[in-house]
């Protein structure tokens, strides 16, 4: 046991006082940095554009009353909709923003492209006769040099208030014509959140899933890259200490078992490592007041994590890691030169790909035949089962029998490779054929 | 109790045979020398008897008893490609390697600077394997195998690749760990050193022992063949001599190399020599190890 902590010890320090990696890892924590820092900036250029002129002239020759209605209508929006922000932080701040002034009277449009052009105003409506059809309500054009689509939103549905009043000519009350003008929103919910949440029905369950799919898509993709980086490293590893001939000294001071699993547990480490630098990067950049107000921007809020995926994510992350682990030990122990490595590693690494890509691609169809199946293959339920838990339904027994058949795997891989790896690290030259491994195999004894 | 005794040992490689029948003793205080051309069987044996692999029928026994695991901290190996990991620093791989095989970090740490300096060494401490000439990356294998003291160690071919001083600084050390009391098997396939450092020996050929005891006993049972002759003047008549197979030319030093099959011949060469003035060097050579070595196994393998 003892031993075990020094190769342990030994894998882990020789790892992290590696130049290359060092600057591997600090190359990627920049990156990462500089990643997370993007949609800031995108605000931060977009903000200049915001900051523009939200002044808005009106052009109109005949249609007088109706511009009068558009304007109320799309003051009255305005004043709805800050008064929501008020009360739910839900929602896009950027309505501030886009706070429009209308100009106190009317001008002639010449007057007022004028005014576009030096950039006093925003820009204007212009209400023009139809050319065709009936000529009663105008056509609405909104002239301005730069393109808003929240603007032109507000218009759109301030115009349609505005149409659906001169229609009616006045039959409604003004609290039908504001229904009228309130957007209808169709949600979309499970019905496990609903059996969840029937006490207390959830405002909006679609966007709380927007984190979880972040979330399981980041989980993946640490799931895949860790994977391949780790095992490659553990499988050179091994495959360097065998051509170095230090193995020979190795294998006759400790059993090839500690050997293998102190690489494994040392790597393993160092893998953590990486992953926590690159973790506090992100939990500072996430803490700074001005990434959460980035992040409310996409409506995204951390404390909309769900604990399970986190949960799930990590044990699956740690059990997928083993397995495959395992398997990376095994295959650097059968070639004798780095040379040879990445030809042997590729049966495993389309299998990681594999995992991968098949998570990936389900993503919006979590609970498909191929998902329910693969949560059952230990190669690929560290990716699949976790896309079911976070996007999809799976029932707790599943996620069992999935644990379940993951950690048997992981006893039979590992008994398996720890033989392959007692019989491997001695076989120099070319590197053996799986019979005549098996043949040799069987003069070991473990 | 002998510390190693392989008896009757059978090692079965994918279908040929890499050992047949071996057996031998090493004693406390004892280099056991085993020979053989390349792919005899020596490294083999080797990882036998460290216990890598296991002989398919015959035993090992240490100290009596068979394989257990505690001989890992017993027993010492400098394998044949010896290598080290060529970017980790020197005091932290062998210090490692010295808690494999069951030291304290302390002890470790002690015993690397006790064998950096008897190497004259102590400057590569901070180095890495890489940075090192291969006859001080040499050294530092061998320092990997009794680092932790081993009361049986195995050194495969310990001098190869080494210059003359070095040779002569290892083979003391080697003698200093005999006379310790350590038991060591040597295998080598130059015969000098053989010749110099061990009692016993087994030759091996194509994975059979071929000849094995005593060294003293098995230059006895060879016959002397050659006789080393110098005169002042030259000598004339020799071939007339019964038993004489082949007279040399002298040489610079104007001596005579005379091969013969009878030993009574070297007694009448002798007296042809005293007859026709002083003697300046007459010997009856005994066979090199050499020499019996490439009779026994053989110059064309």
């Amino acid at each position: 046991m003892n031993k075990l902590g020094h190769v342990i010890n030994f894998t882990y320090r020789n790892k992290v006082k590696n130049k290359s990696f060092r600057w591997t890892t600090l190359t990627l924590a920049v990156l990462l940095l500089v990643g997370l820092n993007v949609p800031y900036f995108i605000q931060l250029f977009s903000g200049n554009n915001g900051e523009d002129n939200m002044k808005i002239g009106i052009a109109t020759s005949s249609y007088n009353e109706i511009a009068t209605q558009i304007q109320q209508a799309a003051q009255k929006q305005q004043t709805l909709s800050s008064a929501a922000e008020d009360t739910a932080t839900n929602t896009s701040s950027q309505a501030k923003d886009t706070q429009l002034q209308w100009q106190a009277k009317a001008e002639s449009e010449s007057v007022l492209r004028q005014q576009v052009e030096d950039g006093s105003i925003g820009g204007y409506l212009l209400l023009q006769k139809p050319t065709t059809g009936d000529v009663a309500f105008p056509t609405v054009t909104y002239v301005s040099e730069k393109n808003n689509a929240t603007i032109q939103n507000l218009l759109q549905t301030a115009t349609q208030t505005a149409k659906v009043q001169y229609i009616a000519e006045g039959k409604l009350t003004n609290t039908q014509l504001e229904q009228i003008g309130t957007p209808v929103i169709v949600n979309q919910t499970s019905i496990d959140d609903l059996n969840k949440n029937s006490t207390e029905p959830k405002e909006n369950p679609i966007k709380s899933n927007t984190e979880n799919y972040i979330l399981v898509y980041l989980l993946m993709i640490l799931f895949f890259f860790s994977l391949t980086i780790t095992g490659n490293m553990i499988a050179s590893e091994i495959t360097a200490e065998k051509s170095s001939r230090v193995m020979e000294i190795l294998i006759s001071s400790l059993s090839p078992l500690t050997q293998m699993f102190g690489k494994i547990i040392g790597v393993f480490l160092v893998g953590l490592t990486q992953i926590a630098s690159y973790g506090i990067v992100i939990a500072i950049n996430l803490s700074l007041p001005y990434y959460q107000e980035v992040l409310a921007g996409f409506d995204l809020h951390v404390s909309n994590l769900s604990l399970n995926v986190v949960g799930f994510g990590l044990l699956y992350y740690v059990l997928g890691y083993f397995l495959y682990a395992t398997l990376f030990a095994a295959i650097g122990s059968i070639v004798s030169r780095t040379e040879d490595l990445g030809q042997a590693i590729a049966p495993i690494t389309m299998l990681t790909l594999a995992a991968f890509y098949i998570g990936i691609f389900s993503i919006s169809n979590s609970d498909s035949l191929l998902m329910r199946i693969s949560s059952y293959i230990p190669f690929f339920s560290p990716t699949t089962v976790i896309v079911r838990i976070g996007l999809g339904s799976m029932p707790i027994w599943e996620i069992a029998i999935s644990i379940a058949i993951l950690l048997i795997s992981i006893l039979f891989f590992g008994w398996l490779s720890a033989r392959i790896y007692r019989t491997g690290v001695l076989m120099y030259g070319k590197r053996p054929t799986l019979k005549e491994l098996r043949k040799a195999m069987k003069s070991y004894k473990l | 109790m002998k510390p190693l005794v392989l008896n009757q040992i059978i090692k079965h490689y994918a279908g040929k045979t890499a050992v047949d029948q071996l057996s031998l003793e090493v004693e406390a205080g004892e280099i056991y020398g085993l020979l053989g051309a390349n792919g005899a069987g020596k490294t083999t044996t080797m990882r036998m008897v460290l216990g890598l692999i296991y002989p398919d029928e015959g035993e090992i026994l240490y100290d009596g008893r068979p394989y257990r695991k505690e001989l890992q901290h017993k027993m010492g190996y400098l394998p044949e490609e010896r290598g080290l990991y060529p970017k980790v620093k020197i005091s932290d791989q062998l210090v490692y390697l010295g808690q494999l095989r069951g030291m304290t970090h302390k002890d470790a740490v002690q015993s690397l600077h006790k064998w950096l300096e008897r190497f004259d060494a102590m400057e590569y401490l901070d180095k890495r394997i890489e940075e090192l000439s291969k006859g001080n990356q040499q050294k530092m294998g061998f320092i990997a195998a009794v680092i932790h003291h081993p009361s049986i160690l195995i050194l495969d071919e310990a001098f190869s690749g080494l210059d003359p001083v070095n040779v002569e600084m290892l083979k003391e050390v080697i003698q200093e760990l005999r006379d310790d009391g350590t038991a060591i098997l040597f295998s080598t396939h130059r015969m000098e050193h053989v010749e110099e450092l061990c009692r016993n020996m087994t030759i091996l050929r194509r994975s059979k022992p071929v000849l094995q005891g005593n060294l003293r006993d098995i230059k006895n049972t060879y016959p002397r063949e050659k006789v080393v002759l110098r005169t002042a003047h030259p000598l004339s008549g020799l071939s007339d001599i019964e038993g004489i197979v082949h007279v040399e030319p002298q040489d610079e030093n104007g001596r005579y190399l005379i091969h013969i099959n009878q030993e009574q011949a070297a007694q009448q060469i002798l007296q042809l020599a005293m007859q026709h003035g002083n003697v300046e060097q007459f010997e009856i050579k005994e066979p090199t190890l050499n020499e019996i070595f490439i009779k026994v196994v053989g110059n064309n393998e």
